[in-house]
């Protein structure tokens, strides 16, 4: 009997060291099968829309010009505030006047960089976002024509679409091309990380290093916030729960109900849909609901608060998010259990080791970037007074 | 109330006039009549409050009555109407009185069909005001009013086709009140203004029919007005309305070309044309002309009696009358009979609705 109980005790050990094995393996294999985390490079740049000085230049001027819009108040910059982060500091953005969007306003620095634009993403290129953002009706809410004729009308503009594009009148596709060239300016490349991880090995504290292991292993970030952006590029329900917004603000209930009618789905999930479908919208495809793209880490210091709809307060609260699992402090989680991530599972980290992934966090972002905003040229009549005389009837 | 009676195919206003002249009609006839009219009367009422609802643009920034303010007789008092935040517009707000009873709308007529129409193109295009329809009736589902008064107008949830049926609803309900011209009680002068007209000074050539217009596209050489071109927030608005609609010199305008928006006459000799409006209750309506450029009806004669202004496709009825300065009054006189004693719009001038949106509470558990 006794004998029977050492062998019981032995192959629970047994059992015990290989499932141990398999889980260091496993974990080894994980960090392998991701791509590591590298300098970002040189920035991607489009054959037909080829970065020069003058471009950027007036990109830079456009970004900032309201007159870029339905009613000229909501430039590109209303809610990409330079000095906030490149992005809205509230958790849904601004949104064009009457209205309040219903996601969060991601940062323009290093945007550049992604092969698709927007939370879902529903734009395949800066410039396609650019495009997308002024027209929406909660967003910039211009359309082609007036837009255009504004642009016309300012001697500046037609002076620098001239030079820069050739075009006898300031083209709106071109404003976009514009906007997005100066975009392509909008980076950083020199992090701490990217210091250390091109050799400079004091670039990071030992806190951070140990960060970045946990990140890579024991954590599970690298299996989405991974490569030289920190993410995928990939859509996945980490469970994020509804906005809270939408329980308390009147304006965040029409924008929801809005997004659900104007995006087309049946009337069976517009009347009872109470969470962001997400990537859904795009494929229509019911394992794809709320399921976002995989935002960069990078700049993530200066654009607090964090996921799509602005949920979670701090990079503090981030970090608990996921070692609860993907629930939030008050236990609140997404909506469509069925799509939740199974690579979402309760971390069990210590107190230390988030305090280690929070500081290895800070090591994706340099300086803050901030810009000084152009002075906007003025809109002149397009013919004198005398040429208006004389024009015969 | 002769105009009204003659409007016999707009179902709403006869309905309207039925029940206020329920005299007029049968016993029999009364209740189901009376059924329709009180869907009807909470169909202009919905209309009426979603007249002066500035959540109804894109920026909820203006409504429909910022532009026809009913104590303008439903126009603008500046020549040029003022537009979408952002820019402005590039012509005279015309007035809505008996717009119910056009058949062609706006100074170049682009819209022959229906008041829906026009309802829509006032509330989408980008120079007026600028709304996302699918927006606005979620705006207006978050009312603690509208789903009751959609309701009770038999269309169902706040929807952007309600909006169209109940603004035009309201809009067929402002009408001409009795004038002295319908009940025949002319002074001796304008009685003498109104032989002018139909004779030596040749208005009713174009100014014909109930509402004095016959709606179609006349060149008369209005002088231009040079605000259009000069402020680029107006020019802003007119190369825009002039590219979607094709024209394709739209850059180099410096004349609102009018009804050419529609005919694109490779010659040009549709040029500058514009629909002749309605001289009903135009003692309200001032200024005048599409563009606004005359200020009173002494103008607008003098410039009809100097044989218009100067275009090359001027229209061939319009000569040098020859009117004394007398005849000029009395032709003044008679146009003024064409008016209400009274603007009609004067009940809507104290109109104080109230506008917000409310919370849906336990929002996760209501069907939206």
């Amino acid at each position: 009997m006794k004998r029977l109980k050492y062998l019981w005790f032995k192959v629970a050990t047994f059992t015990l060291l290989l499932l141990w094995a398999q889980q260091v393996l496993f974990q080894q294999a994980k960090a392998s099968q991701f791509p590591p985390l590298s300098p970002l490079g040189k920035v991607p740049e489009p054959n037909d829309n080829k970065t020069t000085e003058q471009k950027v230049a007036l990109g830079k001027l456009l970004f900032f010009d309201g007159r870029l819009g339905g009613d000229g108040s909501t430039a590109c910059a209303s809610c990409h505030v330079p000095e906030m982060g490149w992005d809205w500091p509230g958790k849904l953005s601004l949104g064009y006047p009457g209205t309040i969007h219903w996601r969060n306003a991601q940062t323009i620095i290093n945007a550049a960089y992604y092969d698709k634009l927007f939370w879902a993403g529903s734009a395949k290129s800066l410039e396609g976002q650019a495009r997308s953002a002024a027209k929406g009706a909660v967003a910039g809410n211009g359309e082609d024509d007036i837009m255009e004729a504004r642009l016309a009308l300012i001697p500046e503009y037609r002076e620098q679409f001239k030079k820069v594009f050739g075009d006898e009148w300031p083209k709106i596709n071109n404003a976009w091309n514009a906007i997005a060239a100066f975009e392509r300016t909008l980076i950083q490349t020199d992090t701490p990380l990217d210091r250390f991880l091109i050799g400079d090995k004091a670039a990071l504290t030992t806190e951070q290093i140990a960060g970045k292991k946990l990140f890579e292993g024991k954590a599970g970030c690298i299996q989405c916030h991974n490569g030289a952006l920190a993410s995928d590029q990939s859509y996945h329900n980490v469970g994020v729960p509804p906005s809270s917004e939408w329980l308390t603000n009147p304006l965040a209930q029409i924008t929801m109900r809005y997004e659900l009618y104007a995006k087309g789905i049946n009337e069976q999930q517009y009347r009872h849909t109470k969470a962001d479908p997400g990537a859904y919208f795009r494929t229509k495809h019911s394992a794809m609901k709320g399921k976002f793209r995989t935002p960069s880490l990078r700049y993530t210091l200066y654009t607090a608060p964090y996921m799509h709809n602005g949920e979670l307060a701090d990079l503090k609260e981030v970090i608990n998010f996921y070692d609860r699992g993907g629930f939030t402090k008050d236990g609140r989680t997404t909506a469509y259990p069925a799509t939740k991530s199974q690579l979402i599972k309760p971390l069990g980290l210590t107190k230390k080791e988030k305090q280690q992934l929070l500081l290895f966090l800070k090591a994706f972002s340099g300086e803050k970037i901030t810009i000084e905003r152009p002075k906007l040229p003025a809109y002149q009549p397009l013919f004198s007074k005398n040429e208006l005389k004389e024009a015969k009837k | 109330m002769r105009l009204i009676v003659q409007a016999k195919k707009f179902k709403i206003v006869v309905l309207l006039v039925l029940i206020i002249n329920s005299t007029l009609i049968t016993a029999d006839n009364t209740k189901s009549l009376k059924a329709n009219s009180d869907t009807d009367i909470a169909l202009v009422e919905l209309g009426k409050r979603l007249f002066f609802d500035k959540r109804l643009s894109g920026d909820s920034s203006i409504a429909c009555s910022d532009c026809h303010q009913p104590q303008h007789g439903f126009t603008h008092n500046s020549p040029l109407s003022p537009g979408y935040p952002g820019n402005k517009h590039f012509r005279n707000a015309p007035t809505l009185i008996n717009t119910a009873l056009k058949t062609r709308w706006f100074h170049d007529g682009r819209i022959a069909t229906n008041l829906n129409d026009v309802v829509r193109e006032m509330l989408t295009e980008d120079y007026i005001m600028n709304m996302d329809m699918r927006l606005m009736q979620e705006r207006l589902k978050q009312d603690p009013i509208y789903p009751t008064l959609f309701d009770q107008a038999g269309l169902g949830e706040p929807s952007n086709g309600g909006v169209r049926k109940a603004l035009p609803a309201f809009l067929a309900s402002l009408t001409s009140l009795q004038n002295a011209y319908d009940t025949d009680e002319l002074t001796v002068q304008a009685k003498q203004g109104k032989k002018l007209f139909f004779g030596k000074a040749g208005c009713s050539q174009c100014h014909r029919g109930i509402l004095f217009t016959d709606e179609l596209p006349h060149n008369t050489g209005v002088p231009e007005n040079l605000s259009v071109f000069l402020d680029p927030l107006r020019h802003q608005a007119f190369l825009a309305f002039n590219m979607f609609m094709g024209v394709s010199d739209y850059m180099s305008l410096k004349r609102d070309v009018g009804a050419h928006v529609l005919t694109h006459k490779a010659d040009g000799s549709d040029r500058e044309q514009f629909i002749t409006p309605t001289l009903k209750e135009l003692k309200y309506t001032a200024p005048y002309m599409h563009n606004g450029v005359f200020n009173t009806l002494n103008e607008v004669i003098s410039f009809y009696n100097k044989g218009g202004g100067k275009d090359r496709n001027l229209d061939k009825r319009i000569k040098p009358l020859n009117l004394t300065k007398v005849e000029q009054k009395s032709l003044v006189a008679f146009l003024e009979s064409l008016s209400s004693p009274t603007n009609v719009a004067k009940q809507y001038s104290d109109l104080k609705q109230q506008y917000s949106y409310h919370l849906i509470e336990k929002w996760q558990e209501k069907v939206n």
